[in-house]
């Protein structure tokens, strides 16, 4: 049972997508039902796996080294997350996309990656992981690439770029993985850090695959293609991105960390500096947003940030990591239902407004009770309120850095450096707190200044079943914040497993004075930002007397264009442009010399290459082109036939 | 099976092809019957003799001494001509068509069946002197092919073509005669025919005469900087380009090195030599030049060209690793890549067929005015891009792990140049998808109403590879086990 539900999970959305493409082509109606039952399905075999932990489901020589699947508690959990989330997104993706073209493509493609994406989430083996990571780089790439505006195709091109970049980097760490151990199944390479005496290689193995799984999870400093593309994508899409796809990223970066690096504290020390980056970051870039959908976009990468910085603590805290265990999984869990309900609401409001545009949407949520519920559910989440389910995982994460600054054997300048840490991760707390408390003032509080009277009046702004979906995914987390020991804590010792962690010595107490200390800093740090910052410096007055978001953002700090697309589009093409003609002229003026020589002329006029590809052309064709090659031809058969013939003789 | 059968497939096409040329048919209807009979029986006969496999060879012309003409049957050989056996019958369907609007059909389809004696030739040469006789062969017979329109274009094309070719076999003629005075046959046997007792003191001397050697096949298997001829002659009927210069002509030189390293000069000789060195760098200057020059060429037929001097160079790459991995990496690549650039030919030959358009800026919208064609573009794309499952990432893969298994500076070069090389495979061909599929807003489908896919005798060929392109993707396993014994020496 457990084989066969492995591979229905797997291989079902694949064959449902080519069902839905050729029923779409007669009915539109009859496609939508067949793909929201097959996510229905999907989402009902995820929960049945349940029944059969333990199972695992091979494909022998697939691929060459085959596919390997597994199912553990960590896997389920994902596998019902993603189904979850599909299931959602793919009911509200039907009023979304009423008046779209290309449905038909959407859908064909959403089921692709629903297909390879539990693919990831399933594989017991890196090899399995890869490729399915660069099914769902492509199929994705066309759900990125769905509105067809000239934003979404530049969008769509960094993204495949840097997808197709990140994932060939991997492979080039797979190999040389590969080359060291013989196997890539995650179980047989647990530990393998710490058994290892020349860890050089073991490194560079390990950062090459980092690169493309960071790629997903939109790591520092490869998050370039991400708000561009969260914003590009439409809004169900987007959710996915957000809440899916780049767990799909994590999800790789946990394998490597918690088998091969088990508790290894310079690869700790590693990924805890680009968590750090990553979470500051998204968060300052979030701050400066003026745009409703490029905020969340920003708040994504810097909650995976977050995430991280709990996958970190694993490796540094070593044996005593039960709380960033049950950290990074829960914040993990978290945002993915917290992002799914936001980018959904944000869908409803692009929907009838048609833009993400602080400046133009303000207002709008006003009276407007479901929308606010959700927004409110989702901010207070994210935020780490107390009662909201962010709260638990940040509070574990927070509390096992302040574990490993009082542990033994740091030095103090160690210790002052984690404290640092500490810091960081309490002021991004804090700007996640002042870049919602944003969003929300512009679009519940403040009034619209034109068109207030219009938005006011716009009573049915979305229709039942997206209703019906956005009200479950905001109910979900306070319900999981209010019961953290009941629910939380049972999903986080569910997936301890996967991550090889420790069971914690005793229950958190999530409510305690210490614990509620670090939220209220941030909260504090938030309120402090927002007002002193984003305020007075992030909004100016109109000369009608509104305040407008203005997007201060200095488009030199943008690394895409800064840095990226000048070195990888104009500086590397000229270099290799120039080597390629170098070469390819070599050749021909060779050749050109030699006919010259050999045919007992003048050198012809040599033209510079007006054709597409360098090559350089006599001016005219000779004359007598047959009998003059032939000619040649046969006196270089002379030359070589005497120049064997000397050899023969005097050798 | 009485081993005198292995001239069957050479000599018949030979005699088919010559008498279409002479019987000059007036009605297309009879020279497509006698065309298609001709080439179904000769990939029917040698697939027969692929599965049967006599054992002996067949000397069909003794010169005396040690010199004679013989074919003979192992497992490379097997491989190399099921390939074409089975392409061969697939392009002339496809050209039936094509060639309507190229005329001169009759001297077209002589020559093309008369290529397909002389590529079995080829793969089923006993000796290097029988493989020097076909090779040389092949360049007279695929030279009327490439000049096929006569016009300017198309004769300049064709003379690069037989100066390259020639200046190549004047260099294996220097290498085969090395090989005639000191080893101990000129036959093909796994490991090689030089034994160091032979050879002793002279080791550099072979070493020289094998790069000189491989730079003389290297010319038809398009190796930098002998690879000019090849973007040239991309002005070939689209058939041509698609079966010759893409399947058997370039093939045959890779098949021509494979038997040179292996069976003939042997790896002992040559494995951490400055030989192998030399060999290895030229492969992997060719992996990223190749590449990169199809990126840079706006031509779609000459970008595909240009793609096949990158990727004929993987598989010499894998070869020159000199290893079992190596040649088992190879050999995969050789068969996948064979049938997913014979796709990609034909859908660009559908492309000009039906609407003249040369250029990959002039391909806007055409995923939707000729889905079976640009369907099976995108597919053979993304196999050749090496995007999991499809093919070329498992070959990828095994010339990636074989390169890192060898373990020198120069393969591990090797191995990133790969990756680098995949990056570029990957932007000079969804290019042309993303041209095709997302032209994007203000594309007027005016400009596309007249394009439509061609009939069903040049769509079914395509509905044919691909299908052939799924199987091999998703079932590597027992080719993978079979060049495993090739490359192990057990077949």
């Amino acid at each position: 049972m457990g084989k066969f539900l492995l591979a229905f999970l797997v291989f079902f959305p694949f064959a449902a997508a080519l069902a839905g493409y050729l029923t779409g082509r007669r009915s539109k109606a009859g496609r939508d039902a067949l793909v929201q039952a097959s996510c229905l399905l999907e989402l009902l075999a995820a929960l049945g796996l349940a029944g059969s932990l333990g199972a695992s489901f091979s494909w022998e020589g697939f691929c060459g080294l085959g596919l390997h699947f597994a199912a553990d508690g960590f896997r389920l959990t994902m596998a019902v997350l993603t189904a979850f989330i599909w299931l959602l997104t793919t009911i509200s993706s039907k009023e979304y996309f009423a008046a779209a073209h290309n449905r038909n493509r959407y859908y064909l493609f959403l089921l692709m990656t629903l297909g390879s994406t539990m693919g990831i989430f399933l594989s017991s083996d890196l090899y399995t992981t890869f490729v399915f990571f660069e099914v769902m780089s492509f199929t994705s790439w066309v759900m990125v690439a769905q509105e067809e505006t000239p934003d979404a195709k530049k969008a769509s091109g960094t993204y495949l770029g840097v997808a197709v970049l990140g994932g060939l980097v991997t492979l080039m760490g797979l190999f040389l993985l590969y080359s060291r151990t013989g196997t890539l199944e995650m179980s047989a390479l647990t530990g393998l850090a710490a058994q290892t005496a020349d860890k050089g290689p073991l490194y560079a193995a390990g950062v090459l695959i980092l690169v493309g799984f960071g790629v997903k999870a939109g790591m520092y400093p490869l998050h370039i293609w991400l708000p561009d593309s969260y914003v590009a994508a439409p809004a169900p899409a987007t959710a996915l991105l957000s809440a899916v796809l780049s767990k799909a990223g994590v999800f790789g970066i946990l394998a490597v960390s918690c088998n091969i690096f088990l508790h290894d504290a310079p690869w700790g020390d590693l990924i805890l500096v680009l968590a750090v980056l990553t979470m500051v970051t998204g968060a300052v870039l979030a701050v400066f947003s003026a745009n409703l959908k490029r905020t969340l976009a920003c708040s994504s990468m810097s909650q995976i940030g977050f995430i991280l910085v709990g996958v970190a603590m694993q490796c540094l805290l070593g044996e005593e990591n039960a709380l960033a265990v049950g950290g990074s999984m829960l914040h993990l869990l978290n945002h993915s239902l917290i992002k799914t309900a936001l980018f959904m609401a944000a869908g409803v409001v692009f929907l009838n407004l048609g833009t993400f545009d602080l400046n133009r949407l303000r207002g709008f949520g006003r009276k407007k009770p479901l929308l606010m519920f959700v927004f409110l559910m989702g901010i207070l989440g994210v935020t780490g309120v107390p009662l909201w389910n962010g709260y638990v995982s940040k509070t574990l994460i927070h509390e096992s850095i302040v574990e490993y600054i009082a542990a033994a054997g740091l030095s103090a300048g160690q210790a002052a450096y984690y404290r640092w840490v500490e810091w960081l991760f309490l002021i991004s707390g804090g700007l996640t707190v002042a870049y919602m408390t944003k969003i929300f003032v512009a679009l519940f509080v403040e009034k619209n200044p034109t068109e207030q009277q219009r938005y006011d009046g716009m009573k049915r702004y979305v229709s039942r079943p997206t209703a019906v979906v956005l009200a479950v995914s905001a109910a979900i987390l306070p319900v999981l914040g209010m019961t953290p020991g009941l629910t939380m804590d049972s999903i986080a010792g569910l997936c301890r497993g996967f991550m090889n962690g420790e069971a914690p010595a005793h229950a958190v107490e999530y409510f305690s004075l210490t614990n509620l200390k670090g939220a209220a800093i941030s909260i504090a740090i938030g309120a402090a930002v927002y007002l002193l910052l984003v305020r007075p410096l992030l909004m100016k007055k109109q000369p009608d007397g509104s305040w407008a978001y203005l997007d201060r953002w200095p488009r030199w700090l943008n690394l895409e264009y800064g840095l990226y697309r000048p070195v990888l589009l104009k500086i590397l093409p000229f270099l290799g442009a120039l080597a390629a003609r170098f070469a390819c002229s070599l050749v021909d003026w060779a050749v050109a010399g030699l006919r010259a020589l050999l045919f007992w002329k003048a050198p012809e006029k040599v033209e510079p290459p007006t054709d597409d590809y360098f090559g350089v052309y006599p001016e005219r064709p000779h004359p007598h082109t047959i009998s003059n090659s032939l000619a040649y031809s046969l006196l270089l058969f002379g030359i070589g036939l005497s120049i064997t013939l000397l050899y023969l003789l005097f050798c | 099976m009485n081993s005198a059968w292995l001239l069957l497939p050479v000599l018949f096409p030979l005699l088919a092809g010559a008498a279409e040329l002479l019987l000059n048919f007036k009605s297309r209807r009879a020279r497509e019957v006698f065309v298609a009979v001709s080439v179904l029986l000769t990939a029917a006969a040698a697939l027969t003799l692929v599965v049967f496999a006599p054992r002996d060879s067949f000397v069909f012309l003794d010169l005396g001494g040690r010199l004679s003409f013989a074919l003979r049957l192992d497992g490379l050989s097997m491989v190399f001509a099921a390939m074409v056996s089975v392409l061969w019958p697939i392009a002339t369907f496809y050209s039936f068509e094509y060639m309507k609007h190229e005329g001169r059909e009759n001297k077209f389809f002589g020559w093309f069946v008369m290529t397909f004696g002389v590529v079995i030739g080829i793969a089923f040469s006993a000796n290097m002197l029988t493989l020097y006789l076909f090779y040389e062969l092949l360049t007279l017979a695929t030279l009327p092919l490439v000049m096929h329109s006569m016009d300017e274009k198309a004769l300049y094309a064709g003379k690069k073509y037989l100066l390259y070719s020639m200046s190549g076999a004047a260099l294996v003629f220097i290498g085969m005669v090395l090989l005639m005075r000191y080893g101990s046959s000129l036959d093909f046997v796994m490991g090689g025919v030089l034994p160091a007792s032979r050879i002793r003191g002279n080791e550099d001397l072979m070493r020289l005469g094998y790069v000189l050697t491989f730079l003389g096949f290297g010319v038809k298997a398009a190796v930098f900087p002998l690879h000019g001829w090849l973007p040239s002659a991309s002005v070939a009927p689209t058939p041509v380009s698609a079966l010759l210069h893409a399947v058997a002509v370039v093939k045959a030189g890779v098949f021509a090195i494979i038997r040179l390293t292996y069976y003939s000069y042997g790896t002992e000789l040559l494995r951490g030599s400055w030989a192998q060195n030399t060999v290895m760098l030229l492969t992997i200057v060719t992996i990223l030049f190749g590449s990169a020059m199809a990126l840079r060429t706006p031509h779609l037929k000459r970008r595909l060209a240009y793609s096949t001097v990158s990727n004929l160079s993987y598989i010499l790459f894998g070869v020159t690793l000199m290893t079992t991995a190596g040649l088992t990496g190879g050999l995969l690549h050789m068969i996948f890549h064979a049938v997913i650039k014979i796709t990609l030919f034909f859908a660009a030959g559908s492309i000009l067929y039906k609407t003249h358009r040369e250029y990959v800026y002039e391909l806007e919208g055409f995923g939707r005015a000729m889905p079976v064609t640009m369907g099976a573009f995108t597919i053979a794309s993304l196999a050749l891009m090496g995007i999991p499952p499809l093919a070329g990432f498992t070959s990828k893969w095994s010339l990636g792990a074989a390169a890192v298994e060898a373990g020198t500076p120069l393969a591990w070069a090797g191995a990133g140049a790969l990756i680098v090389s995949a990056l570029l495979t990957a932007l000079y061909l969804m290019q042309v998808v993303v041209k095709a599929y997302f032209p994007g807003k203000g594309f007027s489908r005016d400009s596309v109403k007249d394009v439509t896919d061609p009939n069903g005798l040049m769509k079914t060929p395509f509905v044919l590879l691909i299908l052939l392109l799924l199987l091999l993707s998703l079932y590597p396993a027992p080719l993978l086990r079979l060049f495993g014994w090739i490359a192990g020496g057990i077949l």
